[in-house]
């Protein structure tokens, strides 16, 4: 008895442990952005509360916050969309079809996700300005893909081998070509797969930080992370309330989706990197 | 399998027509554009200002003007430039740039020479800063609109306290003064200190630094492809720095770690210094309603050491016109806007600014409502650029650790100076022609 | 009708063929044209002098001599090999202790492993400016806690000492990354047989024993790929950086990535590429050393 409630203690503060570490710079977050001013930490600074934050935001030209944010929405939105229908067409070939050297494929795409961005990101710039594609959605959506697809690809490719192959010989036998047999048999199984792969994809798009900092000029393209990086104030007087506020907005749809999808998160997670 | 093939070559067939086509969107030529667009960056209160002066030049001449706002961090503001042009982007068609950024742009051959618009009177900008910063090989590069330069702010009414009657012309007067004067008000306030400086890592330490160096007939020297740092001069004045907070004490010991010009400003204003180094913003701002010390406050050129003249750093921002710009005329009349007499008064009235225009500090009313413009003449004489390297950013950084490491006392001015120049050195052969 | 079928089948390895390239091809070309093409043109770039303030020429190998004798890129991989070397490990112990409370039957758990999984939804530049506020000197929450706690007597000047800017950093890291860490663990816990510790405990092990006899060692390539892949994305480390403390103060925080794109945004392409290329083989060494030791190929693919 007295190890078990041993144990159940140890739980308890380790689960609060836990939640304090990954929750608290969160709610620090929030609580500034609903604040008059970020000082109210130190002595005889009263915490007032207020919206002023958010409109200024939200409203506020000056900020090009809901430029950013549009970007940033569309972008991980287009890739993301990119993502799973190449990923899926490539990872059905894998699966299923004889395509000589898959395994060699498998294991450049790993390779390519080991590339450091850093590595790529000088050459980009240069190709993007010759074609004059720096600052626009197709100079940045286009490396996003190539980025993302390496992942998408393992997740979709340890998906897919857990179909039953009987399925694409039942809808052979009925005259399905391999592609009828991906869009009418495979994708409706593989809902949750592509749906994982879909929500990782979008997170990585509207996450990535390099590509967006060197390849866009202004706020017609500039994403969020790198938007709210150019939030600054005069000589050293941050507008953290306005900054807070922005990342409120920005990261709530991010939260709400990992709580809400959790599930479906860990799973691509775990099969994006322990091959499942 | 008819069908397969098919819809699977249809399917790749335009993925790679849909690459090619976007492609080829790129290559077209774009049409000349009608709007220019200008960056620039700063608080709120001055893109608000430059929002104004937008709507005002669009009545007038009906050019169309976009705003770029940028962040206030003056680095994030150079590497935001220097991506749209190194792209060779058509925007931003102007833009306000750092002094210490001219080389780099200029060897860059990014700025359109301004030489050729022959309707611009240059007599009236300062023709030093003219020429320190704004001519690159015989041509005229860019412009002043805002001219910057180190500034000594005193405490007049504690120099009248204790018997002093004027400022400190040398860096061993206001060691002196700093000693009896701390000494005193640390009587009735434990925090006092005698001289506020921008000690931190960062850009400001080596316009400090420069101050004192060139104040001792030293600095940075460049001739004949080799960067020379570790001179006598140099040792000295960095070892004098060093004295300050770690020897006499009058400079806080948070110097090193924190001392920007904010910190500095801050410190000076709550009335816990002597003596503050700082940009002219200081002024206005230690002259506030609610400010402790207004009205207590004297300006004064910096001090210097026995052998050398003051020294002031030159900062302050130009103005200039992209070679990619799609729009050059109508850039160069906004220019011609920005830095005209009506607008670099107002620059002066509304921001409290120091105009790149030298007659407009002889202005009644700009004297009347600013004072302290009478004797900020007088000091920008005195301006002494950063070195105009390319890659003086470079050279910066390095310079900046070196000397942070010896006002923590982590190292000595002989080893830092040394190790700098080396260091130095490799960045300078790396750009050797 | 089975005969058709049959021919059909035969007739069709070749379309088949065909259909599966079809099929990898926009994959292929993808990776190619935005991946292996610019990682090809970094090398070669890395061969130039590229510098917009002196014009294009070929230098050869001149670019990574420079380096060798270029005191500020040791710096950055001296501080990104220190970096990995300190946060690594706390990320992995700290994604285990999480994995292992995931995995207990307690209530609300899917709430839970929602809540654990929001510093790594959150984008890096963002948490980056959420921990520069934290960090504040004079009003921030890092040095709220530790005057509250008594942990310091002195406010802690973290962005502006080179010992402060390097916890910070790491503590930020370790943040965002331990979740993640937590997740690829907590797979590996349950793909962990019960019957083990039900063995376990009828040879009455404790806990402690079980921990090191069953749980570590069959975690064991779960372990290797979470290093890997944390050391890998570790090396490449520089959003956190470039918000958080822009490589500051004075370069003490600068990583290879963060050192290489100052490069870039200097005008320096060459030199620029030349850092990138020695990240890119710094990373490629640490994954074969990985595989290697780890026997990563047989013994989870």
């Amino acid at each position: 008895m007295r190890r078990s409630w041993l144990k159940t203690l140890l739980i308890f503060t380790g689960v609060a442990f836990m939640l304090a570490f990954c929750l608290v710079p969160f709610l620090y977050m929030v609580v500034v952005s609903f604040s008059t001013t970020p000082e109210f930490l130190t002595p005889g600074v009263p915490f007032k509360f207020t919206f002023d934050n958010f409109d200024a935001v939200l409203v506020g030209q000056s900020l090009h916050f809901m430029d950013y944010l549009r970007n940033s929405v569309l972008l991980s939105l287009i890739s993301a969309f990119c993502c799973v229908f190449i990923g899926s067409l490539a990872a059905y070939a894998v699966t299923r079809l004889p395509v000589p050297g898959k395994m060699y494929l498998l294991f450049l795409v790993l390779a390519v996700s080991m590339f450091p961005q850093i590595g790529l990101v000088g050459y980009l710039f240069k190709f993007m300005a010759a074609l004059g594609w720096i600052n626009t959605y197709q100079g940045l959506l286009l490396p996003y893909i190539a980025w993302i697809l390496p992942l998408s690809l393992w997740i979709l490719v340890s998906y897919f081998s857990q179909i039953p192959i009987e399925l694409d010989q039942a809808g052979l036998v009925d005259g399905c070509s391999r592609w009828q047999i991906l869009y009418k048999i495979i994708f409706p199984v593989a809902v949750p797969g592509i749906f994982s792969t879909f929500l990782l994809a979008f997170i990585l798009a509207f996450n990535e930080f390099m590509y967006a900092l060197m390849l866009t000029t202004d706020y017609r393209t500039r994403t969020i992370p790198v938007g709210i990086t150019m939030f600054q104030g005069l000589h050293g007087q941050t507008p953290w309330g306005n900054i807070m506020a922005a990342s409120v907005i920005t990261v709530l749809p991010a939260v709400l989706l990992a709580i809400i999808f959790q599930r479906y998160i860990i799973g691509g997670l775990t099969r994006g990197a322990v091959k499942g | 399998m008819i069908s397969t093939r098919l819809s699977s070559l249809r399917l790749a067939e335009s993925i790679c027509l849909l690459l090619i086509l976007l492609f080829l969107s790129g290559c077209g030529q774009k049409p000349e554009s009608t709007t220019i667009t200008f960056a620039v960056g700063g608080a709120p209160a001055e893109l608000d200002f430059w929002q104004v002066l937008i709507g005002e030049f669009q009545d007038r001449t009906g050019i169309k003007v976009d705003l770029l706002r940028q962040p206030t961090d003056t680095d994030l503001r150079r590497q935001g430039l220097i991506t749209s042009l190194k792209a060779g982007r058509s925007d931003p068609d102007v833009f306000l740039m750092d002094v210490a950024w001219l080389g780099q742009f200029a060897a860059s051959d990014w700025l359109e020479p301004l030489d050729t618009h022959n309707d611009l009177d240059l007599d009236v900008f300062f023709e030093k800063v003219l020429n320190l910063a704004d001519r690159y090989q015989g041509h005229l590069i860019a412009l002043p609109v805002y001219v910057d330069g180190g500034l000594l702010y005193y405490r007049q009414d504690l120099l009248n306290k204790y018997g002093f009657d004027k400022p400190p012309q040398t860096w061993s007067e206001l060691l002196r003064y700093s000693l009896v004067i701390q000494k005193g008000e640390r009587e009735t306030n434990p925090d006092f200190y005698g001289f506020v400086w921008q000690g931190a890592q960062y850009e400001g330490l080596i316009c400090n630094w420069l101050e004192y160096a060139g104040s001792n007939a030293g600095g940075i020297v460049f001739e004949d492809g080799r960067i020379i740092l570790h001179t006598p001069a140099n040792v000295q004045a960095t070892q004098f720095m060093h004295a300050l907070i770690h020897i006499h004490k009058v400079s806080p010991p948070n110097t090193y770690t924190e001392m920007k010009e904010e910190e500095a400003r801050t410190f000076f204003q709550q009335g816990n210094a002597l003596f503050e180094r700082n940009w002219p913003y200081a002024w206005a701002l230690h002259q506030s309603e609610d400010s402790p010390v207004r009205g207590k406050v004297g300006l004064a050129g910096l001090p210097h050491f026995s052998v050398g003249p003051s020294v002031s750093t030159l900062g302050g921002w130009h103005i200039g016109i992209s070679k990619h710009s799609d729009a050059k005329q109508k850039s160069f009349e906004f220019m011609k806007f920005v830095l005209s007499f009506e607008t670099q008064k107002r620059l002066a009235l509304e921001l409290s600014w120091n105009p790149g225009r030298r007659d407009v500090y002889t202005d009644q009313q700009v004297i009347a409502a600013l004072p302290h413009f009478t004797r900020l003449r007088g000091v920008f004489e005195n301006l002494r650029p950063r070195p105009n390297l390319p890659y003086y950013t470079l050279i910066s950084q390095v310079l900046q650790r070196h000397l942070n490491a010896v006002l923590s006392g982590n190292s000595s001015a002989t080893e830092a100076l040394s190790a700098a120049e080396r260091e130095a050195q490799t960045i300078v052969d790396r750009y050797a022609q | 009708m089975p005969s058709r079928n049959l021919t059909s089948v035969s007739k069709s390895a070749a379309h088949e063929l065909r259909t599966g390239c079809l099929f990898i091809l926009p994959l292929v070309v993808f990776i190619v044209l935005f991946v292996l093409l610019p990682v090809l043109g970094t090398f070669i770039n890395s061969m130039f002098q590229d510098v917009s303030f002196v014009g294009k020429r070929f230098y050869f190998f001149k670019n990574y001599e420079h380096l060798w004798s270029d005191p500020g890129f040791f710096k950055a991989l001296k501080f990104t090999l220190l970096f990995i070397l300190v946060s690594v490990p706390f990320e992995l112990v700290l994604g285990l202790l999480f994995a292992m409370l995931l995995d207990q039957h307690i209530p609300f758990r899917g709430l839970l492993r929602g809540c654990v999984l929001i510093p790594w939804a959150i984008p890096a530049a963002i948490s980056a400016r959420t921990w520069e506020l934290i960090y504040n000197y004079s009003y921030g929450l890092a040095n709220y806690i530790c005057l509250t706690l008594g942990l310091s007597t002195q406010p802690v000047n973290w962005l502006g000492t080179s010992v402060g800017a390097f916890s910070a950093v790491v503590v930020a890291d370790v943040w965002k990354t331990a979740p993640f860490v937590a997740i690829i663990f907590l797979a590996g816990l349950q793909a962990i047989p019960r019957e083990l510790y039900e063995q376990g405990r009828i040879d009455r092990a404790n806990s402690w024993h079980m921990f090191f006899r069953i749980t570590l060692p069959i975690l064991r390539p779960v372990v290797i790929v979470a290093l890997l892949f944390r050391t890998i994305d570790g090396l490449r480390v520089f959003d956190l950086i470039y918000v958080l403390t822009h490589g500051g103060p004075g370069g003490s925080t600068a990583s290879v990535s963060h050192y290489a794109y100052m490069h870039f945004v200097s005008g320096d392409f060459g030199y620029g590429s030349a850092i990138s290329v020695v990240l890119f083989v710094i990373a490629f060494v640490f994954s074969i050393v990985y595989v290697k030791v780890g026997r990563f190929s047989t013994e989870v693919l």
